[in-house]
């Protein structure tokens, strides 16, 4: 019975191990510097387009801070989703994992310092024949409102609402009136506060918020995502907002979105119009069009 | 009810009351020493305004009296932040006037304007001393005392000027004089207990909790006597009881002028804005909580993630003991078939106070047994209880050193050789884990969820309050262009301005709200707040920070700065 007295050895271990662990814990994650040394092994491998996951997530910050928007533009970093990619250049620190590339083929895998660089191939990558968010612009692109033209300006005023407010007002945008009636490119979070580039359309008084591309060569669907600021409206106390889209001035279908859903895919087929070339219009139009910072992605493909 | 103190001479009382001083004095000299670097906090830069607001007022009065007495006065200036009782802020203002105007003891009005929380907080560590060493011993005494004080997110709240800790000092004090006047006090400490239950009442709105303390330690240990009283007319209450409810709201209205005038609908506010407090986002095992039901497990969970794991072990090593010693001969005495479990068990004479501690620790968690209770402030709103859980510690110390001192020769026992290296070894993690935590305390988290880059990835809250902007500020001063507007994000202008006036931050910097005039923006991270800093990305035209403040490799704050200056 005297030596179960031992046990209480457990007490002062137990408080030194906890020391020792701590010391641990507090030098496993690599540092600033590491993350900066990683720099050209990143740019060896990185191909335009091809995303940089980061695993863990939250170690991204230090990634973008070490690769700068060259290796890791807001297009890339806020995408839509990975579906398009060939391949997505994994940094893992840690051991972690990108859930949004598991189970991709690893065409590579390198141990640098304390990360392990993979380029990870996508099963079945979709091509992309024309992203909306990229082309939104006056070459291709005309924006009326309720059957009036909206200007082009690249020198829009920013503006930004901060926490509680409306997202970023970029400065190059088709004005259709005193902001937030305008249509630019911006970035949204969703449901997981994860950003999301897209095109930013508040719904308008008129309801006929008409966005055109000219000269679309189409796939077999236009699939995209929609949404607004999870954190604004996920009480889903919004009016829905829908999203109709034309090709050559016929409707093929349209996404309702509700504020609930979040960042919320849709897809829509081309049927008779794939793999022709075509202007495709997005009329984006909500019964009451207080408040509704509606924003979506779109591909062709 | 008999504290068992080993030695009540007066030697042994003065050694216990230096070493009482020593820890307060040493632990406020810490904090000073080390508030340069920790930034304002959100809280802190409205309390700086109440407090601004309040020293005129103390102004007025010195110099004016009858004026500063009549309502149109009272009302100017301590209507500033009303939601919140005075005690603190009126400390703050008065070290304010004194410490910084006056005597220029401190060079930064910000440390001035900390100072008594700093010093309240402190108080705590003398308390738990002066109480663990009655019962536990002096070793274990000062053990439970640095464990204390030595918790990170304590040793963070701290700091400032705030009431998180100071209300947990108000609470164990108030505890204190209650049990010193039901051990032998007499009706002075129960006069003590009423006065200290105003100043609690006067510090924060967790005093609303502690009457279900004493109450419910009253029915546990005198419901005997109680329901014989019922019958006779007679209740026999601990004198201690009515001069709180008395003496407490007293010593409030007295202390608060706010409440001179319109006193029940003030009251009712101050009550109402409580009860139906906003609902604050809040990241918990990586979901945001931002409206009821919040999760359950929220308040024990962040509890295992941030007190030292030996801290709560040896807690439930001497709770265990109590329970042993203290509950377990009086429940053998009404049920044999625990009579068995209790053989051999020397009833321990410290079960009235085992029993307040524990009561202490449930009430203070008790709010967050309902999935209705908001979940912001992190662990800062049952800080109360952690006191107590020290209290218990240093008897799960003295239970392992003991334990341990059986197999030590002779010499070494009468030494004390054993019990100093058991405590050495307990306290020596916590000491190291919250001074490497400092300044990022609201961001630090034990080795038993992985520290800072395990808590990080089971997607527990990264930070809040904007405290973080204080350790950018040598990369914003050297980066900034002249004139620059700083976006400050969840910091408040008044925490900014208090930076700017401390010399912290760069004169010629104005701090901004409006993230689109802005030529460097701070960027705090929460899981809810990443839309900021998607709206940076867009407005400044780059998604890399220029720089980060790091807590372990993990990210806490970082700091964009615009391309092309505005």
């Amino acid at each position: 019975m005297r030596w179960l007295s031992l046990l209480w050895l457990g007490v002062p271990l137990l408080g030194v191990g906890e020391l020792a662990a701590s010391r641990w814990a507090s030098g496993r994650a690599p540092t600033a510097d590491e993350w900066r040394a990683l720099r050209a092994e990143v740019a060896r491998r990185k191909r335009p387009g091809e995303p940089i996951a980061v695993a863990p997530a939250w170690a991204e910050p230090l990634a973008r801070h070490a690769l700068g928007d060259e290796l890791m533009p807001l297009a890339e970093v806020a995408r839509a989703d990975v579906t398009s990619s060939p391949r997505v250049l994994e940094i893992s620190a840690l051991g972690a994992r990108a859930p949004e590339v598991a189970g991709w083929r690893a065409a590579s895998e390198e141990p640098v310092g304390r990360f392990v660089l993979r380029v990870l191939e996508n099963p079945s990558p979709i091509p992309v024949r024309l992203d909306f968010v990229s082309e939104l612009g006056p070459d291709r692109v005309s924006v009326s409102d309720g059957g009036r033209a909206c200007a082009w300006t690249a020198r829009g005023a920013r503006a930004a609402g901060g926490l509680h407010g409306p997202v970023a007002y970029p400065a190059e945008r088709f004005e259709c009136g005193a902001a937030p009636f305008l249509v630019g490119v911006t970035v949204i979070e969703d449901q997981a506060y994860r950003p999301r580039r897209c095109v930013f359309a508040h719904a308008t008084p008129s309801r006929d918020l008409r966005i055109t591309y000219r000269g679309v060569p189409l796939g077999a669907t236009i699939r995209g995502h929609a949404g607004l600021s999870w954190f604004l409206y996920r009480d889903g106390a919004g009016t829905p907002v829908e999203l109709e889209v034309l090709v050559g001035g016929r409707a093929i279908g349209k996404h309702v979105h509700v504020d609930t859903a979040g960042w919320a895919p849709f897809e829509l087929p081309l049927g008779p119009d794939a793999g022709k070339t075509a202007d495709v219009t997005f009329v984006v139009r909500s019964e009451s069009p207080r408040e509704r910072q509606f924003c979506f992605h779109a591909e062709s493909r | 009810m008999t504290p068992a103190a080993s030695d009540t001479s007066r030697g042994s009382r003065a050694v216990d009351a230096t070493l009482a001083l020593a820890l307060v004095a040493g632990y406020v000299a810490l904090l000073l020493g080390t508030t340069s670097d920790l930034g304002y906090a959100r809280d802190e830069g409205f309390y700086f305004q109440a407090a601004a607001s309040y020293e005129r007022w103390f102004e007025l009065l010195w110099r004016s009296p009858s004026e500063a007495l009549e309502r149109a006065a009272v009302d100017r200036f301590w209507a500033a932040n009303h939601e919140h009782p005075p005690l603190m802020k009126g400390l703050f203002a008065l070290s304010h006037a004194l410490f910084f105007e006056k005597w220029r003891v401190f060079s930064e009005a910000g440390t001035a304007y900390r100072f008594p929380g700093m010093a309240v907080s402190a108080l705590a560590l003398g308390i738990v001393y002066l109480w663990g060493r009655r019962t536990a011993g002096r070793l274990a005494a000062v053990c439970a005392a640095i464990s204390l004080g030595f918790m990170p997110r304590v040793f963070y709240h701290a700091h400032l000027d705030c009431f998180d800790v100071p209300v947990a000092s108000m609470w164990l004090l108030t505890t204190w004089a209650y049990w010193r006047s039901l051990n032998g006090g007499g009706l002075r400490w129960a006069v003590a207990s009423g006065v200290c239950y105003g100043l609690f009442l006067a510090t924060k709105h967790n005093a609303w909790l502690f009457p279900g303390v004493v109450v419910a330690h009253v029915l546990v240990h005198r419901w005997r006597s109680l329901a014989r009283g019922m019958t006779t007319g007679r209740l026999a209450v601990p004198a201690a009881l009515p001069a709180m409810l008395v003496l407490g709201p007293i010593v409030l209205w007295l202390l608060w002028p706010w409440l001179w005038f319109d006193t029940g609908a003030r009251l009712a506010g101050w009550v109402a804005f409580h009860t139906h407090h906003d609902f604050y986002n809040m990241e918990f095992l990586g979901e945001t909580y931002w409206k009821p039901p919040m999760p359950r497990l929220y308040a024990w969970g962040m509890t295992l993630a941030t007190v030292p794991t030996i801290t709560l072990v040896l807690s439930g090593i001497g709770g265990a003991h109590a329970v042993r010693t203290a509950l377990l001969p009086q429940l053998a005495r009404r049920f044999v078939a625990l009579r068995g479990l209790a053989r051999g068990v020397d009833p321990s004479p410290h079960s009235a106070t085992y029993s307040l501690w524990a009561l202490s620790i449930l009430v203070s968690y008790a709010p967050w047994l309902s999935s209705g209770t908001p979940i912001f402030g992190g662990t800062k709103h049952w800080i109360t209880a952690y006191p107590f859980l020290c209290l218990f510690a240093a008897h799960g110390l003295r239970r392992a050193a003991d334990g341990l001192a059986a197999f030590a020769p002779a010499a070494v026992r009468r030494w004390r050789a054993v019990e100093l290296a058991v405590a050495v070894a307990v306290c020596v993690g916590p000491v190291v884990m919250a001074l490497h935590a400092h300044p990022w305390g609201l961001s630090a988290y034990v080795p038993l969820v992985g520290g800072a880059p395990g808590a990080a990835s089971l997607g527990l809250n990264r930070g809040f309050w904007g405290y973080q902007t204080g350790a950018m500020l040598p990369f914003v001063n050297e980066r900034a262009p002249r004139g620059a507007q700083v976006y400050l994000h969840d910091t408040a202008l008044a925490s900014w301005d208090m930076l700017r006036r401390d010399g912290r931050a760069r004169a010629d910097l104005a701090g901004t709200l409006d993230l689109s005039r802005s030529s460097v923006g701070v960027y705090h991270h929460e899981q809810h707040m990443a839309r900021v800093e998607h709206q940076l990305w867009v407005d400044y035209g780059t998604t890399a920070p220029a720089h980060l403040g790091l807590l372990d490799g993990v990210p806490i704050v970082w700091v964009y700065v615009r391309p092309t200056p505005r």
